[in-house]
């Protein structure tokens, strides 16, 4: 956010200048308003002079009574300047939450390991309602002060030309001196908004530690920073107080000053053939009208206004995204025909410039219709490999080939390819059906479903939830039932080419068994992210990835040639070997 | 509201028993400010009241063109400037003391939540409760003394304008009486229906966010499915309903807005109406009318009152949110010294603890020789938890003593009992900007040498490595798993490792391999001292020197893991919790409900019957 300049001021005149014509029928709606406030000080004035001081107290009564009917006439004016602000204010909120849903779904899938937090659930029900509830208010009252100004000028205007020479220099002046502190104050808002956001942080760190900091014997050094966030806080806020001040003091000159001036200038206006009346109309222009709007515009400019800034600005931080759609180049991706082989040439890979690789000049081939686990402390790079051959992290070196072609760019729907299964299994909202139809392109025979289902053991959890096409609650499920699906849902895909990564980690060892088995003899290549050990035994051929060295080889090639293999096997089984 | 007495032994001399008591504590802590806000409110009330009437009396005057014209627009002039300066000074003193009463109110609070045993806290709120609490209502409720502040004003105003209204002209009054009641009815008609669109736009926004929410968990699937095109349409499809439930937000609120713009003036214009006749009849100036006109405006603001006695209730109701917090009773520290160079003997003394009227511990007596292993095991639920919490004094006993080399805990000053005791957690919660300082957090600053020994021990010093920046990361971007996390919180225990070292399930995220290793490397590399630690696996019970074999909170059992193996019961630990015992000599039981690593573990200690070969 610091760096670059805000983009929300381009932003705002776009989205303003698509909406012209909203603009204009709000704008017709508010002078229809506007004619409330225009009779309300020359009906007055006219009331006066012409009635009630004329001795005529129908007359008078004929003019309040125009201003009375102008004022209900107004009021229904209003169910249409909300429509306008309607038409206004919910495309703004539709663009922000497509936006933040956008976004966040972006940068989740660019970095799957950061994802998910309730700082997104903020930004789209929290944060773009203070903007769609700002920007509402900054309108209203906006169009409400420039309406209201309008109608008072030209009944002033109509009154007595004279009174404008009065009331405009103070009034201009005021505004001037309001808008003035409109930018400083916008910084002090932003600044005591950043504070909050920072001592917010703060708590929410501290009453989910708070075990951690009792354990750690660090309540003097978490306290004084705290104590230290308060502060700033506390800072800010009376930063912001003393402008709020300068604040008042502007809208003194503008509201009270016209009055005073008025006031002072009466003899000389009197003398030049103003009336009683027209000098009652022009003090209840000023009081009744002019100086309540200004009142609500300054509160609502310097605060709504400067929280939709630092909320929009928020929002719209970063580039605009949409997510590719799978670019429809079809037939030409799909696999030509059998089970492919997967070749990895000295392949390197580093999370960052500064950071060591995680893969090093890995050389690896595996032949079509092969079973390869792969196994290796945490953290040494398993999940990484299968990314890159998935193709969706690319390799910083060294080439990845699926059946003989380059792996990226991605191009058609990958999974008629391939399709890679995480650990954490992705179950959404819908049904059962759906969930299992999800890397199927071109669907799937409702026998092949049960087939695939039945094959990973996944039948009797689909009975439990009422069939196929019951609803599937993802919170309702357990880990392994959600793992269950994803992998139903990869068995039953037309990828040639499986990749499960720890995708069978929360299912218990029988069932874990059953669906490596599943996978197994289903036509195609088979490349496992081992959990346990007892994966590799199921295999054709496994990985050790120690983080030096990468060693390939038969379970029993493995026991001669990788200390770490005899390690992992040997601490539980050796007695068996 | 029912101050303990453990908190009246506190040293701070807050208020902590009422949310009254409270709030006054937080006026009389800006006592002359808030006196300042009063003064310029009532002042700005008092002038708001008068300037009508001079003002009204000077038209009159200047229409007159009379003597005292220019005295009456100097006493104007005076009135208008002392008003804007009244308000000024109200909105400058009304900011600074909202700033002063929050802050005051956050420091009490988060020295009050520091001092609390943390299951006390988290038994009354959740964390991000507790946030809400010291944020949200501090903000609200720390408006408290200016709302009250300005409250007399803001009752003052349209009382004065009321009877100001009756003192020009009774028949005003009366027509302005008359009309309030009438008016208020027919703003009423207008305003129906509201809450049932807020509830259903909210509705249609919480199923968006939850299908977010879904998709951000399936981060990694979607990625590789190249579906997040199709995902962000299933995302967003409410959206539509979303628009229509907000349009018609605002059309319930348009209404009520223009019901309520027409109220006032309305009124005013009958006012005038009535004030006309009379002028035509000249009881009445021209002044008095324009006076009249704007008291009725005043005295319209009585509904302000009702905001004002609103916003009086929130704050009221946000403070005793806070006001909660602060009496849940802290922990008491002691001022003991530790003897010089104990071994670290633990010992437990008839410990119960009781958890919502339940013991989760019952007359626990326990002793752990100073410079051993302990593994503690058990079903979930059979206390292990709370009797790694009590060893260390993260919570108090409910009867019984703990000991450490003879001390009991709860004498023991707090810094000296928290270099000796260190924690490793399941989920640790890490503080700090980098990597390196989260291992650093602990009672003492480690250097940057301690710090990496004891990563490396944690087995977090490879990951770290490969992080961009290593060891000065930034915490809060680095993209930690589960159980890079739990080494992180070994490393920090380690790096600070005293006398006695707690690891309450710290390793249960890490896969075999790396398990096996911090567990060598604890007894290898950590500072020697006591370890307690509790396992859920069988290897990690077998390398331990004894076993204590916890169930319903009492110890079922103490022995080596080899010993205790040959139990049944306790081969059922490392199961599946419910299972029956007696199907373990089904190999496919063993396989089902063991994890492989454990069952062998426990067949290296020599009492398994062969089972997992089967997967060949």
């Amino acid at each position: 956010m610091k760096a670059g300049r805000s983009r929300v001021p381009v932003l705002a005149r776009r989205f303003l200048a698509r909406r012209r014509w909203v603009l204009v029928r709000l704008a017709g709606w508010s002078l229809l308003e506007s004619t409330q406030t225009f009779l309300g000080g020359y009906g007055v004035a006219m009331a006066l002079d012409r009635g009630f001081l004329a001795g005529h107290t129908g007359i008078g009564l004929v003019w309040l009574a125009v201003a009375a009917v102008a004022i209900v006439l107004g009021g229904s004016a209003t169910g249409g300047t909300f429509r306008g602000l309607a038409d206004l204010v919910e495309p703004l909120r539709d663009g922000l939450v497509r936006r933040v849903a956008a976004g966040a779904l972006v940068e989740a899938i660019d970095a799957p390991a950061r994802a998910a937090d309730g700082a997104v659930v903020s930004r789209l029900t929290n944060q773009s309602e203070i903007a769609r509830d700002s920007f509402a208010g900054l309108v209203l009252v906006t169009r409400s002060f420039v309406f209201t100004a309008l109608g008072a000028l030209f009944g002033l205007a109509a009154l007595a030309p004279e009174l404008l020479v009065v009331v405009v220099p103070p009034l201009v002046l005021g505004l001037g001196l309001f808008l003035a502190t409109l930018a400083p104050m916008a910084a002090r808002q932003r600044a005591f908004l950043d504070a909050d956001e920072a001592l917010s942080a703060r708590l929410g760190m501290v009453a989910t530690g708070l075990r951690d900091v009792l354990a750690g014997g660090a309540h003097d050094s978490v306290a004084a920073r705290t104590h230290a966030l308060i502060d700033a806080e506390a800072r800010a806020a009376r930063s912001l107080a003393r402008w709020a001040g300068a604040r008042a003091i502007a809208l003194g000159v503008a509201g009270q000053l016209p009055v005073l001036l008025l006031l002072v200038t009466a003899p000389w206006l009197l003398d030049r053939g103003l009336t009683a009346g027209a000098l009652l109309g022009a003090l209840t222009y000023l009081t009744q009208a002019l100086l309540p709007a200004l009142h609500t515009l300054m509160h609502a400019l310097g605060a709504a206004g400067t929280r939709l800034l630092v909320v929009l600005d928020r929002l719209t931080a970063g580039p605009t995204v949409t997510p590719a759609a799978a670019r429809r180049v079809a037939g030409s991706t799909g696999a030509s025909g059998g089970p492919p082989r997967v070749r990895l040439h000295r392949v390197t890979f580093a999370y960052g410039p500064s950071a060591a690789p995680v893969l090093r000049d890995l050389d690896l081939s595996v032949e079509p219709g092969e079973h390869l686990v792969v196994v290796g402390p945490s953290g040494i790079g398993k999940s990484t490999l299968t990314a890159i051959v998935a193709g969706v992290l690319a390799p910083d070196r060294g080439e990845v080939y699926v059946d003989g072609r380059p792996v990226r760019p991605v191009g058609g729907d990958p999974s008629r390819l391939r399709v890679l299964i995480p650990q954490q299994a992705y179950v959404f909202t819908g049904s059962v059906r759906e969930n299992l139809h999800y890397l199927c392109p071109d669907g799937a025979s409702t026998s092949a479903l049960t087939a695939s289902a039945d094959a990973v053991g996944l039948l009797p959890l689909i009975d439990r939830l009422g069939g196929l096409d019951a609803p599937v609650d993802p919170a309702s499920l357990s880990q392994g039932e959600r793992q269950l699906i994803a992998l139903g849902r990869a068995h039953l895909s037309p990828a040639p080419l499986v990749l499960l990564d720890e995708a069978t980690c929360h299912l218990d060892p029988v069932a874990e068994r059953r669906a490596e088995q599943a996978f197994a003899q289903r036509p195609g290549t088979l490349i496992v992210v081992a959990h346990r050990i007892s994966s590799a035994r199921r295999a054709d051929r496994v990985l050790v990835l120690d983080g030096v060295h990468a060693v390939c080889g038969t379970h029993h090639e493995l026991l001669e040639r990788s200390s770490l293999y005899r390690d992992l096997v040997g601490d539980w089984h050796a007695e068996r070997i | 509201m029912a101050a303990t007495r453990r908190t009246a032994d506190r040293a701070e001399q807050a208020p902590t028993d009422g949310t009254g008591r409270l709030l006054i504590g937080a006026v009389r802590h800006s006592a002359g400010r808030t006196a300042a806000a009063f003064g310029c409110s009532a002042g700005s009330a008092a002038v708001a009241i008068a300037l009508p009437a001079v003002l009204g009396h000077t038209l009159d005057l200047l229409l007159d063109d009379a003597a005292g014209a220019r005295r009456a627009v100097a006493l104007c002039a005076i009135l208008i400037v002392a008003e804007v300066v009244f308000d000024a000074s109200e909105a400058l003193l009304g900011g600074i003391i909202t700033a002063r009463t929050a802050a005051w109110l956050r420091r009490l609070g988060i020295d009050h939540v520091l001092s609390l045993a943390p299951h006390r806290a988290a038994e009354r709120c959740t964390p991000g409760d507790l946030v809400t609490r010291l944020t949200g209502n501090v903000a609200e409720a720390s408006t408290a003394p200016v709302t009250a502040a300005n409250g007399v004003a803001t009752l003052f105003v349209p009382l004065g304008g009321l009877i100001a209204l009756a003192l020009i002209d009774i028949r005003l009054f009366a027509v302005f009486l008359a009309g309030l009641p009438l008016l208020a009815w027919l703003l009423r008609a207008f305003v129906r229906d509201t809450s049932d669109s807020v509830t259903r736009y909210q509705r249609v926004q919480a199923d968006i966010a939850g299908r977010l929410v879904e998709a951000l968990g399936g981060a990694r699937t979607i990625a590789a499915a190249g579906s997040s095109a199709r995902e962000l349409e299933r995302i967003l499809a409410p959206l539509p309903e979303l628009g229509n439930q907000g349009r018609r937000m605002w059309h319930v609120y348009g209404r009520a807005m223009a019901g309520a713009g027409i109220l006032v003036p309305l009124l005013t214009t009958a006012v005038l109406a009535v004030g006309g006749v009379r002028l035509t009849h000249g009881d009445l100036t021209v002044g008095e009318l324009l006076a009249a006109s704007r008291y009725a405006v005043l005295a319209a603001g009585l509904g302000a009152v009702v905001g004002q006695i609103n916003a009086l209730v929130r704050s009221r109701a946000a403070g005793r949110r806070t006001a909660e917090l602060l009496a849940v009773p802290s922990m008491r520290s002691g001022t003991d010294p530790l003897p010089v160079d104990g071994p670290g003997r633990l010992e437990l003394r008839g410990v119960t603890v009781v958890r919502d009227g339940t013991p989760v511990l019952r007359d626990v007596d326990l002793i752990v020789p100073g410079g051993t292993t302990t593994a503690v095991v058990g079903h979930s639920g059979a206390g292990k938890s709370t009797l790694a919490a009590v060893a260390g004094r993260l919570t108090d006993v409910d009867a019984g003593t703990v000991l450490l080399d003879g001390v009991p805990l709860a004498r023991i000053a707090p810094e000296r009992l928290r270099r000796e005791v260190g924690y490793a957690f399941e989920r640790p919660a890490l503080f700090g900007d980098t990597i390196a300082g989260a291992i650093a957090f602990g009672p003492y600053a480690c250097s940057p040498g301690e710090i990496e020994i004891a990563a490396e021990a944690a087995g977090a010093d490879g990951f770290i490595r490969l992080l961009p920046k290593g060891y000065a990361a930034p915490l809060d971007t680095a993209p930690l798993s589960g159980g890079e996390l739990q080494r992180l919180g070994l490393a920090r225990a380690f790096a600070h490792a005293g006398r006695l070292l707690v690891l309450d399930d710290a390793t249960s995220s890490l896969d075999s391999v790396t398990e096996l290793r911090v567990g060598r490397a604890l007894v290898r590399d950590v500072r020697a001292g006591t370890r307690l630690l509790i396992a859920h696996r069988a290897s990690s019970a077998a390398r331990a020197d004894r076993v204590v074999w916890l169930e319903d909170g009492r110890v079922r059992a103490l022995g080596t893991h080899e010993v205790l193996w040959e139990d049944p019961g306790y081969r059922a630990v490392f199961a599946d919790p419910g299972e029956v015992p007696g199907a373990r000599e089904d190999p496919g039981y063993r396989a089902a409900f063991a994890d492989p690593d454990e069952t062998a573990d426990g067949s290296a200690a020599g009492a398994a019957p062969d089972s997992v070969g089967e997967a060949r």
